[in-house]
């Protein structure tokens, strides 16, 4: 960046405001890219409960993302894979998308990854155990051993 | 910040000193906003399956029930209150299990026994606990509904 420095000829070193701004201008765009990163990541539909002491999540694996709507008024939960917009009810539907997305991920994972694709369940924290054990279920059918339950590393903020 | 307009020069130019305030208002935000970000993290679990193996390893086998109401109990011994997310008890039982096992020199290996109703919440909260205690052979099983 240019312009906006002072000089030297007068002996006395004056405020260089251009390192300045570049300084402020590589910040602002640190941050920024911190903050959109990891809110893009959440799905703000899907209360995640809360575990402090998880582990961060790993990005260099293939993985199969299992978002769990649960739905309290009709007892019923709804799966969807990948972000997938179409909802999935029954347990043959889920296992043979499951299967077309484990097939998916396998594709998909570079050189010097681990090898196996992981399932990630993403659910509601009032999801009764029995839908999990659905999803569970499922992943074992469609080839996945290896699961990791999504949580969030803290509570919501209160609304002021 | 001042700046001395003069009246002969209607073009001002290019002024450094509102945008330099401009970017720092979007930096503090952008920085108030980096220290409340909520993260997504993982609870790694393992489906049971069958390995062929030459050596028997023997295991130190710990089962954590929940039930319908949240109330958890490790090997039958009930821990912490239905409401109680800290799990204090479960954790510091679960860390005093594992640096026995690791001083007799077996593997410990938590199973997880889940009432079909229990809330998936409780469940990460015991898989916390279980993390907490650097514990990583874990299973998650719901228990036969009657």
């Amino acid at each position: 960046m240019a312009g906006g420095g002072g000089s030297i000829e007068s002996g006395e070193p004056e405020f260089q405001i251009a390192p300045m701004i570049d300084v402020l201008l590589v910040l602002l765009i640190f941050f920024i890219s911190i903050t959109s990163m990891e809110v893009l990541r959440i799905d703000q539909d899907i209360a995640l409960p809360v575990a402090e002491d998880a582990l961060r999540a790993q990005k260099e694996r293939g993985e199969v993302i299992l978002n769990v709507r649960y739905n309290e008024t009709t007892r019923k939960a709804r799966f969807n894979i990948n972000a997938d917009a179409r909802p999935i009810e029954a347990s043959d539907v889920l296992i043979t998308e499951l299967t077309k997305a484990v097939a998916q991920a396998q594709t998909s994972i570079k050189a010097g990854w681990n090898q196996n694709v992981r399932l990630v369940i993403r659910a509601d924290k009032t999801t009764p155990s029995f839908e999990i054990s659905r999803a569970m279920n499922a992943g074992a059918e469609a080839g996945i051993s290896d699961i990791a339950f999504s949580a969030a590393s803290r509570e919501d903020s209160p609304v002021p | 910040m001042k700046s001395v307009i003069d009246d002969d020069t209607p073009n001002l130019g290019f002024q450094i000193a509102p945008m330099i305030d401009v970017v720092f208002v979007i930096m503090l935000f952008f920085m108030v906003m980096a220290g409340s970000v909520k993260v997504e993290q993982h609870l790694i679990s393992n489906l049971p399956g069958s390995v062929e193996s030459d050596s028997v390893d023997f295991v130190d086998e710990t089962i954590i029930n929940i039930d319908e109401d949240g109330e958890i109990s490790l090997n039958d011994e009930p821990m912490d209150s239905p409401t109680s997310k800290r799990m204090t008890n479960l954790k510091g039982s679960l860390v005093r299990l594992k640096e026995n096992a690791v001083s007799s020199g077996n593997k410990m290996v938590v199973t997880i026994v889940s009432d079909p109703q229990a809330s998936y919440d409780r469940v990460v909260d015991a898989l916390n606990a279980l993390s907490a205690a650097r514990i990583t052979d874990v299973t998650f099983t719901v228990s036969e509904e009657e």
